[in-house]
């Protein structure tokens, strides 16, 4: 899911109106509440409309214009809150912090107020008013449920830290002697580095890689040790045998 | 699963986020989960003059991945205790 707050468009058939979800991905609705109003940033209340809370996302429809409608996704929300202070906002509210793509530095007051079009992308701020401030503490209490249903995405790999290295002894004990195994770690195979995908997996190759430049060296010292064995024997038998 | 253990004892003291967005918010620990969300109960914003919009909030949650840092009491922390747990989980241990 994009980060951040979209418009939302997609809605089911031509009368009610509910928001068209990713069923196909278990996407589920879980709340409807009806008669909300919607301010993004600074700017002045979107009513009326009606609020979609799903097992995904945050939906809020106009009841007005069919072609209106706005989403953010779980994983955007950074905050939520009920505020009920006069002092922060005239009326009883959800408010909630979104995530953006790029976090600039407050760049989104001059945005809301000059604009006509508005970067949604770019909103910060976003604050949901129901006509009924009585649901304010169950909107709150299903926002937090369906964030919780909202973990960060964990990549394989990272859990349990598995590929964490904790000090260079880890790194000495296997790369050996100094010259060498810089040598081939930098001539080495560029199918290793190739196969990591991202921050996490440079650990693991970075251990990989000195696995493989001991093994060489392993390698190399055995043949020379046959070597010259076998060339002693060889002239020792020779010599015998031409005698 | 130690900093989610670690917090659930702090249930009830008063901490201090920090958001990676720079925004400090004071309350006290209602609940933690295991993803390390955060609830915040009597919230007030650090630095109101940075922050107008917040002010006094009465509930918020916070989700645990913006979070840059959780200010403790002083007598909430056990350094000692903390070093341990944390090099023992981090082994794997």
């Amino acid at each position: 899911m994009v980060i951040g707050l979209r418009q939302f468009m997609a809605r089911v058939g031509t009368g009610a109106g509910e928001p068209v979800l990713d069923t196909d991905n278990g996407e589920e609705l879980v709340h409807v509440q009806p008669s909300v109003s919607i301010a993004l940033g600074n700017r002045s209340p979107d009513t009326p409309g009606t609020l979609y809370i799903t097992t995904k996302q945050v939906v809020w429809l106009s009841d007005l214009d069919r072609a209106k409608g706005y989403a953010v996704g779980f994983l955007s929300l950074s905050l939520h809150a009920v505020s009920r202070d006069p002092e922060a906002y005239p009326s009883p509210c959800i408010y909630t912090q979104i995530e953006t793509e790029a976090d600039e530095d407050d760049s989104e007051d001059s945005d809301s107020e000059c604009n006509d079009v508005l970067d949604l992308s770019k909103v910060t701020e976003m604050r949901l008013i129901p006509s009924d401030a009585s649901q304010l503490d169950t909107l709150f209490q299903i926002f937090c449920e369906c964030a919780e249903l909202n973990p960060e995405p964990i990549e394989e790999g990272e859990e349990g830290g598995h590929n964490w290295v904790f000090s260079t002894d880890q790194l000495e004990d296997e790369t050996g002697e100094g010259d060498d195994a810089e040598c081939h770690f930098h001539q080495n195979p560029t199918n290793l580095i190739g196969h990591s995908n991202g921050d996490h997996d440079l650990a693991r190759t970075v251990l990989e890689l000195s696995h493989f430049c001991k093994n060489l060296q392993l390698q190399i010292h055995d043949q020379r040790f046959e070597d010259a064995e076998e060339m002693e024997r060889v002239s020792d038998s020779s010599h015998h045998q031409h005698q | 699963m130690l900093f989610f253990s670690y917090f659930k004892d702090l249930v009830g003291r008063e901490v201090t986020v920090e958001l990676k967005n720079d925004l400090a918010i004071r309350g006290t620990l209602h609940s933690v989960d295991q993803y390390l969300n955060i609830k915040l109960e009597n919230t007030r914003v650090v630095d109101q003059d940075k922050n107008p919009h917040m002010l006094s909030v009465r509930n918020c949650f916070i989700r645990g991945s913006v979070v840059r840092y959780v200010q403790l009491p002083p007598d909430g922390v056990d350094i000692e205790l903390l070093h341990d747990a944390t090099r023992r989980e981090a082994r794997g241990g």
